[in-house]
């Protein structure tokens, strides 16, 4: 499906570049969050932050990051890699 | 706006019992009732809403009126947003904001105008107010958010605005912070202390928990409040209490999902199952649950749900419609997901049927796009779109556009031409194009039967009763786009096309392509033609029912009457569309105060002034809501004619400045435009140089081609070129303006404009005279008297006093239409004895200055004596410093002082 922003951002090649981000939160999240979120990779970390991985341009990174704030989920860092893919682990 | 209003909106939600005090956030929400906003900023769960209906329920009112919107993702559409802000005001405050609300149901609302009259009303008021708007976040259209920051910046102070939000809007809070006009409360606040989770745990919930419990619960919490509801839930009927707060305070798992899990772990299967189920719709009600979980029993379960304190918010006293808290819903949606990710679809697809059935094919079509079935959503769009054209609720389908797939629209022609129709509705030229294009490709195919029926196979048509319209509506929608370029050839076409393609039983369509061509025909100069199309248009139109648009084409065939110097039939087009108005009983129509506007010009053409004052009056106080969108240019421009009559030039200025900030074309060709109507005040205040800036400015020369659009121009600037010869004397400035006038004339025989004609021969007379030579200058007049008397016009000859006096008295002395020119020489003599008004001053005030100087006598504050002369402060002040500068004066109690010595407050108008 063509969301309006897929469509928008078609416009602005700056603004298409999908890439993989990082988004860190407070807490252990459940793996069944993945799909909630379209996220690859949900991943817990020692200091009991969870890690989301996925890819997203910048339009679905900002719904993405509203999906979190309903859900009531303290952001503790993103990250957004774009030109630079570097080695690929996840699929 | 799309639908009723749902009243549950504007309801305080009910204040649940045994709610935990918090007496230190409610002094602060009424302190903060002095200031100009409130923001309640916090994440999900944070009791945001709780708090305020708790404060609205306890805190003393002292005379405060509540106004309460809860506001959801439809109210991203500005029509919806303003309808609901304007109604959830007029809750509290009966009657308020009436003329906004009739504004904002016009088919295009002119937001604008709407919000500019809500403020007029609430200024008129005193009374204290405060308006929560509740769920702000869902607000990310930016017309909204920039309008609402227009309103907040011209509130009065008795007005108070409360947000609650999941996230800081888009408003300007550093500016409201830093003048100390943000009150704001944050999760910081929000946050249960120990004390308040005490309370609320062992007094509200009864969990007889130690202090060290709490104290465990509120520090793995945070103090989040839905994270303390969810555990004390977990908890009740728990006897191991104590091992389940130790496990839970060990834990690392994000915390309100650990304790969602332990909630719905402790449900029985059939309220689990219930849950998740229903977690995809918007709103619950016992029917829709029905149908999505595919068998009975849902009121009963909603009602068990209620009981049980399960994050299930009432939506209605009646207990017909509920939703689940936003928190709770999405939790409950990221378990389906993964419990149950193939039945998701299919509940989304049980939803959308049972919402088409019901009658809301917005709902219907969202929840079909979230079963993942755009070809059913595509279904559902074509069949609502006929209703939506009639009720000119386009942007609701222009939404769609973006949610229904290229591949899947392009099988559609009923929905592509629908969509086009849409997209030139909201002014969107781009796409319309390939639409008809989608469009016409199948209706070859239709065409052709030879043609292979696979490829016929692939198209898709829901709505056959529109297919066989649909080459008539792809003509008509052409003519409009071509149009909005200014291409008028190109718009005849089409619409001709159109005209005749439209089906027996069409009338909208008719009436469309009969208007289009009207348009094209006027702007091209082709007045006759023009008219004809306009009046084919208005008979279809009113069949049609659309009766305010009957009203639009009524301005379009008085102006061309006008044009055509038939001053009569130009009032009679009035009066008939008046009558045709007046029969359609109460709201008053949309385009009632245009027809008063217009009449008001008629009667200033035969120097009633007092009947034209009367008539925009009239129709300033039916309101502006009663206008379409030029009444609000008209008015202004008809206005400062009058004033120009009655001898106050600066306040015509002043008025055509403001009718240009406000002109609104709508389509009509810009036959008067306003600078060049300014252009001719200059000329007559002897401004020579600003006149002649306007004409080089418009590339204005005596030598151009001449064409029907610039006439006015051109006739503009033979009056400053005149002027000039009378200053000047210069002999090839007279031939100038003898050559073009005589070019002129000419163009405006050949189309058949008696009113140019008119206006173009007594210029003629004028030059004549100039000249010297009143035998020749009596043979144009004598032609203008004659072509002028049946339309009766007036202030055309008296506008000229006192050189065209001398002139008539001559034509008179020849008996020439004598008894006429008896009219206007009486006329005349009355215009010369109204102004000036006689002062003893070497500057002596103008008409406009003594109406402000009357009011500076009286105890009104400027924004007050602006809005009794229905000009700006600005104007006002413009106006004040000229008064003192020719008093002598520097302050407002001199200029009174200063006044009333010289007699000039008592002198009424002559």
């Amino acid at each position: 499906m063509v969301t309006p922003a897929r469509r928008v951002a078609s416009y602005f090649p700056l603004m298409s570049e999908a890439g993989r981000y990082e988004i860190r939160v407070k807490g252990h999240l459940d793996n069944r969050w993945a799909a909630w979120f379209e996220a690859s990779t949900l991943t817990h970390e020692r200091d009991g932050t969870t890690v989301i991985r996925g890819e997203a341009d910048q339009a679905a990174l900002h719904g993405l990051l509203t999906k979190m704030r309903d859900v009531g989920l303290a952001l503790v860092r993103v990250d957004l890699h774009t030109a630079d893919r570097g080695p690929d682990i996840d699929p | 706006m799309a639908g009723p209003l749902l009243e549950s909106k504007l309801h305080i939600p009910r204040r649940r019992p045994g709610l935990v005090a918090r007496p230190r956030l409610s002094e602060r929400l009424s302190r903060g009732a002095g200031s100009a906003m409130t923001l309640v900023s916090a994440p999900a769960g944070f009791g945001k809403t709780t708090l305020l209906t708790d404060w609205l329920a306890t805190a003393p009112a002292e005379g405060r009126s509540a106004a309460w919107l809860s506001l959801d993702r439809h109210d991203n559409d500005p029509a919806s947003y303003w309808t609901y802000l304007v109604a959830a005001l007029d809750n509290a405050l009966p009657g308020i904001g009436g003329g906004a609300l009739s504004l904002l149901e016009s088919p295009q609302p002119p937001f604008e105008a709407a919000i500019s009259a809500l403020l007029n009303d609430l200024h008129a008021g005193s009374h204290h107010v405060v308006l929560v708007l509740d769920d702000y976040h869902v607000i990310e259209a930016s017309d909204v958010q920039d309008a609402m920051a227009f309103l907040l910046a011209h509130l009065p102070p008795h007005v108070h605005v409360v947000i609650s939000s999941r996230a800081d809007p888009d408003l300007p809070l550093a500016r409201l912070r830093a003048r100390g006009e943000l009150v704001e409360i944050r999760a910081a606040d929000l946050r249960f202390s120990a004390d308040e989770a005490a309370a609320y745990l062992n007094g509200v919930m009864g969990l007889a928990l130690t202090a060290q419990d709490v104290a465990a619960l509120e520090g793995r919490t945070e103090g989040w409040i839905a994270a303390l509801q969810l555990a004390a839930l977990s908890m009740q009927g728990r006897d191991d209490i104590a091992d389940f707060i130790a496990g839970f305070a060990g834990d690392d798992r994000f915390i309100v999902d650990y304790l969602a899990e332990e909630v719905l772990d402790r449900q029985p299967s059939d309220v689990r199952d219930f849950l998740l189920q229903t977690s995809v719709l918007e709103r619950l009600s016992g029917p829709v649950c029905d149908a999505v979980t595919g068998h009975g029993g849902g009121k009963a379960m909603l009602e068990r749900l209620e009981r049980a304190n399960l994050f299930l918010v009432p939506l209605d006293d009646r207990r017909r419609w509920y939703r689940y808290h936003q928190l709770f819903a999405d939790l409950l949606q990221a378990h389906l997901l993964d419990e149950h990710p193939t039945t998701c679809p299919l509940l989304h697809r049980r939803a959308s049927e049972w919402y088409e059935g019901n009658g809301d094919p917005s709902e219907a079509i969202r929840h079909a796009l979230a079963a993942g079935d755009p070809e059913r959503a595509a279904d559902l769009a074509e069949l609502a779109a006929p209703a939506l054209r009639k009720s000119r609720q386009e942007a609701v389908m222009r939404g769609w556009l973006d949610t229904v797939p290229e591949s899947v629209l392009r099988a559609r022609p009923v929905l592509s031409v629908g969509i086009a129709g849409a997209l030139l509705a909201s002014g969107e030229l781009e796409g319309v194009e390939d639409r008809l294009r989608d469009a016409e490709r199948w209706l070859d195919v239709a065409a052709e039967p030879r043609q292979p029926a696979s490829r016929s196979a692939q198209m898709v048509v829901v709505d056959q009763a529109e297919f066989p319209r649909l080459p008539s509506w792809i003509a008509i929608f052409r003519a409009g786009q071509a149009l909005t370029r200014g291409d008028t050839d190109a718009t005849v076409t089409h619409a001709s096309r159109a005209r005749e393609l439209v089906l027996a039983d069409d009338d909208l369509g008719r009436g469309a392509a009969a208007g289009l061509l009207g348009l094209a025909f006027w702007a091209s100069g082709d007045l006759e033609a023009g008219r004809r199309s306009y009046v084919e248009c208005m008979t279809s139109l009113q069949r049609a029912g659309h009766i305010a648009d009957v009203l639009g084409c009524a301005i379009a065939v008085a102006d061309i009457r006008i044009a055509q110097g038939r001053l009569r039939e130009a009032m009679i087009t009035y009066e008939q569309a008046l009558r045709l108005a007046g029969a359609q009983g109460r709201p008053v129509l949309r385009g009632t105060a245009d027809m008063y506007v217009g009449m008001s010009e008629l009667h200033r053409e035969r120097d009633d002034l007092d009947a034209a004052s009367r008539q925009l009056l009239t129709a300033q106080e039916l309101g502006e809501h009663t206008g379409l969108p030029q009444c609000r240019y008209r008015w202004r421009v008809a206005m400062a004619r009058i004033r120009e009559a009655q001898g106050d030039p600066d306040a015509a200025l002043d008025l055509l400045d403001e009718a240009e900030h406000r002109y609104a074309g709508d389509f009509f060709p810009n036959v008067r435009p306003i600078p060049a109507q300014r252009a001719r005040v200059w000329v007559v205040q002897g401004r020579l140089a600003e006149a002649f800036g306007w004409a080089r400015e418009r590339g204005l020369r005596a030598d151009d081609e001449l064409a029907y659009l610039r006439e006015f121009e051109h006739v503009t600037l033979a009056r400053a070129l005149l002027a000039r010869y009378q200053a000047e004397r210069a002999e090839p400035c007279l031939l100038e303006v003898s050559g073009l006038l005589e070019r002129l004339l000419r163009a405006a025989e050949a189309g058949d404009r008696t009113g140019s004609v008119i206006e173009i021969l007594a210029l003629q007379a004028l030059a004549s005279r100039l000249r010297g030579d009143v035998a020749a200058a009596l043979e144009p007049l004598a032609r203008a008297l004659n072509l002028a008397e049946p339309g009766g016009y007036v202030r055309l000859f008296v506008d000229e006093f006192p050189r065209m006096s001398s002139l008539l008295e001559a034509a008179a002395g020849r008996g020439i239409a004598a008894r006429y020119v008896e009219r206007l020489l009486t006329a005349g003599g009355r215009t010369q004895h109204r102004t000036p008004v006689r002062q003893t001053m070497v500057d002596p005030l103008s008409e406009r200055e003594l109406d402000v100087l009357r009011l500076l006598a009286t105890d009104l504050g400027g924004p007050e004596i602006a809005r009794e002369l229905v000009v700006s402060l600005n104007t006002v002040r413009t106006h004040t410093k000229r008064i003192y500068a020719k008093l002598g004066v520097n302050s407002r109690r001199a200029a009174v002082r200063r006044a009333e010595e010289l007699e000039l407050l008592s002198r009424r108008r002559g």
